[in-house]
């Protein structure tokens, strides 16, 4: 690794480092982002190429907002890294569509990616700074190496979770019956856990509590990371009616459990704010060597606060991928932070031509 | 506007009573008085196309320009002629109905007035539900209709309630023996399914359009009126209308390529947009370009095989934007008003709309039928560039698709009153 990667991956360590309570100051945050982003322009070519279209070059860079933002769907057409690709030690798919290619994030180092995860998740899940007994709802890394969110809960369980922590999806499918097994030792034995997933794999778990009639009372203490979304499956709940069933089946009540905003394509992960405040929010606060702006499509500025816009992510853990991200959902910002809104996808057309979304394509 | 069940049957009984009273009038006296109020619209100093151009913008989502545009192609297309053609191919077709309940849908005035017109030529009572997308040309275009023939418009009412107000649906169904339904699938399913059973319901749903344009007529003398054609049919209502093409094939191997075509066709765009600016667009709208915009801007940087147009201007980070501040840097995320991708692969792919179209080059005309082949249930209208007896053959091919027309290119937003029983 030369002097400038190397020095650039220790400074933003050195900031995960100082944890989540104070935040980077502007000027701090502003000199690394316009270091990554020349180090990126000189190592990415399909990223250099951009910024050169948009005449948007380090030299011309004064604030970190002006950083050009790399459009999520750029990762399915082009390997996006400043290092050769054959020495990436792990890569990260996006769940595609079987039409769709998958967008593919390739790593350097994972140290950059597992330091982000831990006083983030700790920060706003751990608060109490329990060691909690996992239960995840996804299949481990080993079994879904290409999966950023089996890697994440990977390096959690073993980081936080007590060794009789397990993860719960074996070959592709939801194992319900040791996990209903589990959920009623621990009610039992007054243990409480810690339920982590994707949405859909917990209402796939409540559908089968519904259908076998069962209802859990879990200890005082557990929690739930909800994560994932429905994006283009059949069934929707939306996230309050989500959160009732956790209260409903297991116990949990609204205020203990948190979502989860991360993706394929970045290493930080955002949470909502619940658990550090006591009281259901669909509050994020960015981690201190993030930003997040919520951008207006319609004027291509930032959005009022309170209005709708397009979640833009400036990610300084992304070093040797692409720091500035162009997601494909929609947010709005509140009080120093922002709430997910879903994907933008799906806009009503007003007249009688059938679009994309009809067409299913 | 408040609508009751009450008030529902009292317009049945009203506008049944009123059909009753012309019944014994020729259909020449119905052709007189709809054409004459079209060429009240038409007159540049109308007061009906002053009030569109006030009350439609904000609904519609359009500019008050492209209402403008929008009252030319509407009551541009209703003539004695088009009226009496019309009426011809309804003869063959349809029993008179006594009562005929209207479903409107979207912001693309001519289906919704043309419906209209067929219930009247037919001398049918007509309930109109209203599109919550568009409630001003129909309303204004009954209420023009009463100054020239106040017991003509007396065979119809007009209302405005939601979706969800099922009783006022079934009021209107109740009576009805002919239902004309627009809408997407779903829609047109569920009125479908509440009709009385012996009614003739027709369904009219959401369809996909593109254009061809063949090596002939890619010449560079022929250029600047094929574009200006081209961007008319892409540009029209914003694109939004079933009519507006999603894409153009262009044949290669013509004095100009499909590449120069895109290019120019930007060109054309833009000279459009001067004209009539696209209307404004909810966040989900501008979401959708900027997305599809940021996917082909960040390929074409590196990937010869896609070129991108945007109006988009400013792009260089150092400019200063007159309010004494650094204008925003550029990055794909400033507006445009339209966009023009060319991409290699000519495998279909459809525009999120709002003036957003594809140009895909193409070996030869028929390829097209291989590439369109999976909407066939889809399709409406194809615009050709030129029209002459290749084309034509051609057009026989594209029917076996699914195409329901084939139109010179710049007309395609200009479908013959009579068409509205072939769609």
């Amino acid at each position: 690794m030369n002097k400038t990667a190397l020095d650039l991956q220790q400074r933003v360590l050195a900031l995960i480092a100082r944890g989540v309570t104070q935040s980077s100051s502007h000027d701090e945050f502003n000199e690394l982002a316009q270091a990554i982003f020349a180090f990126q322009y000189e190592r990415c070519a399909p990223y250099r190429a951009y910024c050169d279209r948009l005449r948007l070059t380090p030299q011309m860079v004064e604030h970190w907002e002006q950083i050009p933002a790399v459009p999520t769907s750029a990762f399915k057409d082009f390997a996006l890294t400043c290092f050769p690709v054959d020495e990436a030690v792990a890569e990260f798919h996006t769940s595609g569509t079987t039409r769709e290619k998958s967008g593919k994030h390739f790593f350097h180092t994972l140290e950059l990616y597992n330091a982000a995860i831990k006083p983030n998740f700790a920060a706003h899940l751990l608060p109490d700074q329990a060691r909690l007994r996992m239960l995840i709802l996804t299949p481990s890394p080993q079994e879904a190496p290409h999966s950023s969110l089996s890697h994440m809960m990977g390096v959690v369980t073993k980081e936080f979770g007590t060794t009789d922590s397990n993860f719960f999806v074996k070959g592709g499918t939801l194992c319900l019956e040791p996990l209903v097994k589990t959920l009623r030792e621990t009610e039992k034995a007054r243990q409480p856990v810690f339920l982590l997933g994707t949405a859909f794999a917990s209402v796939h778990l409540f559908d089968h509590l519904a259908q076998q009639n069962l209802r859990f009372n879990l200890t005082d203490g557990s929690r739930v990371m909800e994560t994932g979304g429905f994006k283009g499956r059949s069934r929707e709940v939306s996230k309050k009616e989500l959160y009732q069933m956790f209260d409903t089946f297991l116990g949990i009540p609204p205020m203990r459990v948190a979502n989860e905003y991360g993706m394929t394509e970045l290493s930080t992960q955002f949470y909502d704010q619940t658990l550090l405040a006591g009281v259901q929010t669909d509050r994020k606060v960015a981690p201190p060597w993030s930003r997040v702006l919520i951008i207006d499509p319609n004027t291509g500025k930032e959005a009022k606060e309170g209005e709708r816009g397009l979640i833009r992510i400036y990610d300084l853990a992304n070093l040797w991928s692409a720091m500035c991200i162009q997601t494909e959902d929609l947010g709005v910002a509140i009080s120093n932070g922002f709430e997910v809104l879903g994907r933008a996808a799906g806009a009503e057309v007003r007249g009688c031509s059938l679009n994309a979304e009809e067409l299913r394509m | 506007m408040n609508t009751s069940v009450e008030l529902v049957e009292e317009a049945a009984k009203r506008t049944l009573k009123a059909s009753d009273r012309i019944q014994h009038r020729g259909t020449d006296a119905i052709i007189r008085a709809l054409a004459q109020t079209a060429r009240d619209w038409l007159k540049p100093d109308s007061v009906w196309r002053k009030r569109a151009s006030k009350e439609a913008p904000a609904v519609t989502g359009f500019s008050k320009e492209m209402v403008y545009e929008a009252v030319d192609l509407t009551f541009g297309a209703i003539t004695e002629e088009s009226l009496r053609e019309l009426l011809e191919g309804l003869r063959k077709e349809v029993a008179e109905p006594r009562l005929t309940a209207h479903f409107l849908a979207g912001n693309v005035p001519p289906p919704g007035i043309a419906s209209i017109c067929v219930g009247l030529l037919l001398k049918s009572a007509n309930l109109v539900k209203l599109s919550s997308r568009d409630p001003v040309f129909p309303t204004l275009f009954v209420e023009s209709l009463r100054q020239v023939d106040p017991e003509l418009a007396g065979c119809i009412a007009v209302f405005d309630w939601r979706r969800e107000e099922i009783a006022l649906t079934q009021a209107a169904l109740a009576e009805a023996d002919a239902v004309v339904a627009y809408g997407d699938d779903d829609t047109i399913e569920s009125l479908r399914r509440m009709c009385q059973p012996k009614a003739h319901f027709l369904g009219y749903g959401h369809k996909l359009s593109f254009a061809m344009v063949a090596r002939e007529a890619l010449t560079k003398t022929n250029l600047p009126q094929l574009v200006e054609a081209a961007a008319f049919d892409a540009s029209v209502y914003d694109q939004q209308g079933c009519l507006s093409p999603h894409a153009f094939y262009v044949e290669e191997s013509g004095e100009v390529s499909p590449r120069e075509f895109a290019a120019a066709l930007a060109k054309a765009m833009a000279a459009y947009q001067a004209r009539v600016p696209r209307g404004r667009l909810t966040v989900e709208e501008a979401a959708q370009i900027a997305k599809l915009r940021g996917a082909y801007e960040f390929r074409s940087a590196t990937d010869t095989n896609v070129l991108i147009w945007a109006s988009s201007v400013g792009l260089c980070a150092c400019e200063n934007d007159g309010a004494g501040e650094t204008a925003q840097a550029g990055t794909p995320m400033l507006p445009t008003n339209w966009l023009v991708v060319f991409e290699e692969d000519p495998m279909f792919t459809a525009s999120c709309l709002n003036r957003v179209i594809f140009v895909k080059p193409i070996r030869q005309l028929e390829s097209v039928l291989q590439l369109m082949q999976r909407f066939a249930s889809n399709l409406s209208t194809v615009g050709v560039a030129p029209m002459n007896e290749h084309t034509t053959a051609f057009a026989k091919e594209l029917a076996k698709v699914g195409v329901n027309r084939v139109c010179p290119l710049g007309q395609m937003q200009r479908p013959p009153l009579s068409w509205q029983l072939d769609r």
